[in-house]
């Protein structure tokens, strides 16, 4: 199977800043990738990459053609940050950008697949809220029905509501064979939605693969936190029959399975220790993400 | 969906845009008709008393019309561009069919279609407020190519200005800075006799020096310039701006 998009060794330097450094990848087609990683990584300069809105170093394909020769009704794109035009409405944004393409979606039937319809249709772009102007935006990216599409943090200021909406919308096109590549800072969005996700750290992409396999490699054990005044030294560990530290207010004991939070609960209660509330936590992608950018359980619970 | 409808649904967007930023429309219209209750209604000409305004009425309507040529396109496209550019407009029609100088011929129509509007008000109010008498031959209907060459010229010049500098400020005011020298060194409201000897020859060097002087020759009876030549100029500017002008308009950051 063809590569739907590869990127070859590519680096990108803004000034002394150094943007991407040595970037590999390959992306099925109807995969879909999430790339996460802190603020300043390089995602939305690999986006660009890969869209051929930038120049780089190194090998890029979409589709089997450069960016810059890929035919341009095969992408869809949503920039971070676009903004339209602030005093169309987004009934005329979306034929806006459908009428710069041979063949388009219908309109309004983009339109409502992102929930934009009736009355919200007829406002100004501007007089939106954050979320449904997100939501437009989506549409727009949308509106060619592209075979890859470029998610330059979708969701940024959706709703709970409308974000799951959302993410049914794009579940629906990658069954449908749509190429998708996210970026976003929401770890339960790409946990859900990517077949894989790859982290980037300083320009350089430190881990990829499916989310539960990055999880099982960094995203350390489970951990069961109790909000409670006492510390390790009241305890007595080996009654407890794990490892207990002190975090943040927490007593924190690790691997722990859930079939066995009863008996160091008992184990707690039996040495008089008294405690507000307990949390049990699985690992998941967000332990990836501290672990693999150098943050801390303590920062992050901060 | 072919060029045409490319540049259909560009200029469609951008003119319910301009059109919806009332500000906008407002003082692209009041601009021409303060340009004449000033200049022609309270300055007034002086005919014979020397120094500026001493030229008849009908001289200076190449004046007023170059105004309007000038700064509108300038300042609006080199805007526009730094406001696409801020809202990463490019970034996302660079992934679409639409070229750029298919995006740049879009937004100069609109400026077409406005400072057409804005050169009719102008005429009309010229002639009502003032007086000023037009020539009515066909000829005088070459104000038509003249004002629509001189928007498409300056829209380049402002995608220029908009590619070169980094906000919306920084547009308003390189074309201010831009505009006011060649308005006044372009024999629009300063005539040639005016300037020193050595700097006249520099006039040519003014792309709106051929639209004023296409203008004069239509629609001043005593005009000393001729139409057909200076078109020609102008055509040829036009499309060297333009050109130039759709190269500059960003594509990649």
């Amino acid at each position: 199977m063809t590569a739907a998009l590869v990127a070859e060794d590519v680096r990108k330097s803004y000034g002394d800043v150094t943007a991407l450094d040595g970037v590999s990848l390959e992306i099925d087609p109807g995969e879909v990738f999430g790339l996460v990683g802190p603020n300043g990584a390089g995602k939305t300069t690999l986006v660009r990459a890969l869209t051929g809105t930038t120049e780089v170093e190194g090998e890029i394909s979409v589709l089997g053609s450069a960016p810059d020769r890929v035919e341009e009704s095969q992408i869809g794109l949503l920039p971070q940050s676009f903004s339209p035009a602030g005093r169309l409405t987004a009934r005329e944004l979306a034929r806006q950008y459908a009428g710069l393409y041979d063949e388009a979606r219908d309109p309004d039937a983009v339109l409502a697949d992102v929930g934009i319809d009736g009355e919200t249709a007829e406002q100004w772009y501007e007089t939106l809220s954050g979320g449904q102007q997100r939501r437009v935006c989506v549409a727009i990216a949308l509106v060619n029905d592209p075979d890859v599409l470029f998610l330059d943090e979708p969701t940024t200021g959706i709703d709970p509501a409308g974000r799951r909406a959302l993410w049914g919308l794009l579940e629906d096109l990658a069954s449908g064979g749509t190429t998708v590549l996210l970026t976003s800072h929401s770890m339960a969005e790409v946990e859900r939605l990517s077949d894989r996700v790859g982290f980037l750290s300083d320009g350089r992409l430190v881990a990829r693969g499916p989310p539960r396999e990055l999880v099982e490699a960094h995203g350390g054990r489970s951990r069961l936190l109790f909000e409670t005044d006492a510390s390790p030294a009241t305890l007595d560990a080996s009654g407890v029959g794990y490892d207990v530290s002190a975090r943040n207010g927490h007593l924190v004991v690790e691997d722990v399975g859930p079939r066995e939070i009863g008996d160091v609960v008992a184990a707690f209660e039996s040495q008089g220790v008294e405690f507000e509330s307990l949390t049990w936590k699985q690992p998941d992608l967000e332990d990836v993400y501290l672990e693999l950018t150098g943050t801390s359980f303590e920062e992050a619970e901060r | 969906m072919t060029r045409l409808g490319r540049i259909r649904a560009e200029f469609t967007a951008s003119w319910h845009a301009f059109l919806r930023r009332r500000t906008a429309v407002f003082f692209t219209f009041f601009f021409p008709a303060i340009i004449v209750v000033i200049f022609g209604a309270l300055v007034q000409t002086q005919p014979t008393g020397g120094g500026l305004f001493a030229e008849p009425k009908g001289y200076y309507i190449a004046g007023y019309l170059a105004v309007v040529v000038l700064f509108t396109p300038l300042s609006r496209v080199g805007s526009t561009v730094a406001r696409y550019r801020e809202g990463r407009r490019f970034e996302k029609l660079a992934t679409t069919p639409l070229s750029r100088v298919e995006w740049l011929l879009a937004q100069a129509l609109v400026n077409v279609v406005v400072i057409g509007v804005a050169a009719l008000l102008l005429l009309a109010l010229s002639i009502l407020v003032t007086g000023t008498a037009i020539p009515a031959t066909p000829a005088t209907l070459l104000v038509v190519p003249f004002v629509a060459l001189g928007v498409v010229l300056f829209c380049g010049l402002g995608a220029i200005i908009g590619r070169v500098a980094d906000s919306q400020d920084g547009v308003i005011a390189a074309s201010n800075a831009i505009a006011l020298p060649l308005l006044f060194l372009s024999e629009t409201f300063v005539t040639p006799d005016l300037l020193p000897a050595w700097f006249r020859p520099a006039l040519g060097f003014s792309p709106l020096t051929y639209v004023a002087r296409g203008i004069r020759a239509v629609t001043y009876a005593d005009a000393t310039t001729v139409a057909l030549p200076n078109l020609a100029a102008v055509v040829v500017l036009a499309i060297a701006f333009f050109v130039a002008g759709a190269f500059a308009v960003p594509r990649t950051d």
